[in-house]
């Protein structure tokens, strides 16, 4: 009995010596990076990269976190109130001042080369300049146009709608159709705020006035909601959008079920890989008293409290070779945040992809905001009152503006 | 025998270390979230001073508040409600002999070893308006001709959410219920069967009475679980459509965790603690009561 003990004993201190001898002789660098997932190609595209500079730099592990973009905000919140915070993270550009006011984020200027910061287009850029420091690097992007099943539309005998006026009267041709949605509308979770801001700015909108005060007290907004609320109220959108969340629109519109839907060029490839004989056509938004679509950025960002800034900077300059990017952008159906890849054939000989930069020169992005998400919660909350019929649009508006002027202390 | 004011210390010290321990545990988190709740806090839970009660006066301000304390308070009594009325009659049939029972109770416990946010998950796929099973299956009946779309509209999506609080608490209860009724004295039913007892009536003074300890155990852990539940609601609804199926925990997640206000979340978080810690305490007591009276009066028959 003993005897065993003492061989188990024995035993158990020859493995943890030999687990001490199996780590390195070197200590390795590590970098944490916490990478939010956009599809299920992420993970292993930036685990290939971190493998392609790893090859090249030995003494650095890149050690890559993929997380899903629903948790991110929760994950890095406990994260960093935890001190256990990554060295790089992706992040949404809109949470960007959160991060920035709270010294959370660091400047990155000094690690810019002239050579590096040339690689970037300018307006993507643009959004991360916070009080004149870039405070990340554009590491995704997208802006949004409208979808229309070409198929249905033709057997509706309607044209594509470049007005909301004709988006109003295809509408009423296409529910005609049997087994056929016209408009297929948002009302619930992620984004629900975004499908109004299409109608929004084209509307003549924004979702903040000069003054820095909420854009939703006016005529404008009003306008551009209550066309929600009488297309739903008509039967010219799919019934009950507020139990319909963005992909549940898009699977409408794979199965085509739905003539038009506003949405991402990162549909495209579902579209190809899931509905391959769905005719469509990507459009830009109705036109009202302007001409606008959505620039969406996500930022890459390094944190202050990082140990391995040098490192984590090495490898942020690996992976914006182009070879990487063009990988990417491709994969996922980004648009491109470098000049090199964004002068490629395929940007401009593609009509799907083309059909959602040609709204780049006119792209409106999120302000840049303290407490965006709040904010974006408050005008959901607005917005499925109104297509439930709760509350009258006008008196919505109003109150969720003054909400939201409370939130700025405006 | 010794005198008997002495306290005897023995048995306090060898108790000692495993009370720091549960006290450690227990305590400190709640001492932490008591001092959170006290600060103010950064968007990344930084502190950044003492603020007193501010967090508080903000969260009793908060209109949002008192209508997700009162859903909570439905939730809570609805779900634990429906649980304890279903899961009786499952646990006495499956108390029965019967051919397969071993399958039955087997199918029973099964959701169980489910975790809840699958469910959930699988839920909100099985409601969906125009992609759902339960829509496609109801049509297939005739019972419905137009798809409902069930998580649309908030009373809808809650009573649903209710529904499905009531399926996944039921294993739990059923496993109490089912301890509780095979400890039962079997010679009791055999005298009231001799006596000519019907089956309500057997249920009614024998089981009902007997079992009253087990209930109020599933009551108190029921209520427990129920009220600090996230993931039903969470999965299927966030607390929408406009915040109409929010109850307390869902609305402290969304400010602690996408908001960022961790101070006021501390707050709320706190206020939960308390009350459940309050209902607690007053059921025990009612609970001790009772047996009490019910002794008495049982010394009071003797005498």
């Amino acid at each position: 009995m003993t005897f065993s003990i003492r061989k188990a004993m024995a035993a158990s201190a020859l493995a943890v010596g030999m687990a001490w001898a199996g780590s390195p002789a070197y200590a390795k660098t590590q970098v944490n990076f916490t990478v939010a997932e956009y599809s299920s190609k992420t993970g292993p595209y930036f685990e290939e990269v971190a493998a392609a500079f790893e090859k090249e730099n030995p003494d650095i592990h890149i050690n890559i976190q993929v997380v899903p973009w629903d948790t991110l905000l929760q994950r890095l919140t406990t994260d960093i109130a935890g001190g256990q915070a990554p060295d790089i993270s992706i992040i949404g550009t809109r949470w960007l001042v959160d991060f920035a006011s709270q010294g959370i984020a660091e400047p990155v200027d000094s690690y810019l080369t002239p050579e590096f910061k040339s690689t970037f287009i300018d307006t993507f850029m643009a959004p991360s300049v916070i009080d004149g420091k870039t405070m990340g690097l554009p590491v995704a992007a997208s802006a949004r146009a409208m979808l229309v099943n070409t198929e249905l539309l033709d057997k509706a005998g309607a044209k594509a709608p470049a007005n909301w006026d004709e988006f109003y009267t295809t509408a009423e041709k296409l529910k005609a159709l049997p087994d056929t949605f016209a408009f297929g509308l948002q009302g619930k979770e992620i984004e629900t705020d975004a499908y109004f801001y299409y109608s929004l700015w084209t509307h003549g909108g924004d979702i903040l006035k000069a003054d820095g005060t909420s854009g939703l007290d006016t005529p404008e907004a009003l306008q551009a909601v209550t066309l929600y609320k009488k297309m739903i109220d008509e039967g010219l959108t799919q019934p009950s959008p507020t139990n319909y969340t963005r992909e549940d629109v898009f699977n409408l519109f794979k199965q085509g079920k739905v003539g038009m839907v506003f949405t991402f060029p990162m549909l495209i490839p579902q579209i190809k890989a899931e509905a391959p004989n769905l005719k469509y056509k990507v459009l830009p938004f109705p036109e009202g008293k302007a001409k606008a679509t959505y620039g969406v950025t996500d930022t890459l960002m390094l944190f202050s409290s990082s140990q391995v800034k040098k490192e984590a900077w090495k490898f942020i300059e690996f992976a914006y070779k182009d070879e990487w990017r063009t990988k990417f952008d491709h994969g996922e159906g980004f648009l491109p945040v470098t000049k090199n890849v964004a002068a490629e054939k395929y940007y401009s000989s593609d009509p799907d992809i083309a059909g959602f930069a040609a709204g780049l020169p006119y792209a409106k992005f999120a302000p840049t905001i303290a407490n965006w998400e709040e904010i974006a919660d408050t005008k959901v909350r607005a917005l499925q009152q109104i297509y439930l019929g709760q509350a009258k649009p006008d008196e919505a508006l109003k109150a969720a503006a003054a909400d939201i002027n409370k939130i700025r202390s405006k | 025998m010794k005198s008997r004011t002495r306290i005897p210390t023995t048995p306090l010290l060898m108790i000692l270390p495993s009370f720091l321990l549960a006290m450690s545990i227990i305590g400190y988190p709640i001492l932490d979230l008591a001092w959170t709740s006290m600060q103010e806090v950064s968007r990344f839970g930084k502190m950044m001073g003492f603020i007193g009660l501010a967090n508080f006066a903000e969260v009793f301000r908060d209109p949002l508040f008192y209508s997700s304390l009162v859903r909570t308070l439905i939730w809570t009594v609805a779900v634990v409600g429906g649980t304890l009325i279903i899961s009786l009659p499952i646990a006495i049939m499956l108390n029965d002999d019967f051919y397969g029972r071993g399958l039955a109770r087997v199918i029973v416990m099964l959701p169980w070893a489910i975790s809840l946010t699958m469910t959930a998950v699988l839920w909100r796929w099985s409601l969906n308006g125009r992609a759902g099973l339960i829509n496609a299956t109801l049509m297939d009946f005739h019972i419905i001709t137009e798809p409902i779309e069930w998580l649309a509209t908030a009373p809808l999506a809650f009573t649903v959410e209710i529904l499905v609080g009531i399926l996944v608490s039921i294993p739990f209860t059923t496993t109490i219920f089912l301890g509780g009724l095979s400890s039962l004295p079997q010679d009791s039913y055999e005298a009231a069967v001799v006596d000519g007892a019907k089956p309500w009536e057997l249920f009614r003074y024998i089981t009902l009475p007997l079992m009253k300890p087990f209930i109020n155990i599933a009551i108190v852990l029921n209520v427990i679980y129920v009220f600090n539940s996230l993931p039903i609601i969470w999965v299927m609804t966030e607390g929408g459509p406009a915040n109409g199926t929010d109850i307390l925990v869902t609305y402290l997640y969304k400010l602690a965790f996408r908001f960022g206000q961790l101070g006021k979340a501390s707050a709320i978080s706190l206020i939960m603690f308390f009350v459940l810690f309050v209902f607690t305490i007053a059921y025990v007591l009612m609970v001790m009561r009772q047996e009490h009276d019910s002794t008495a009066e049982e010394v009071k028959n003797d005498a």
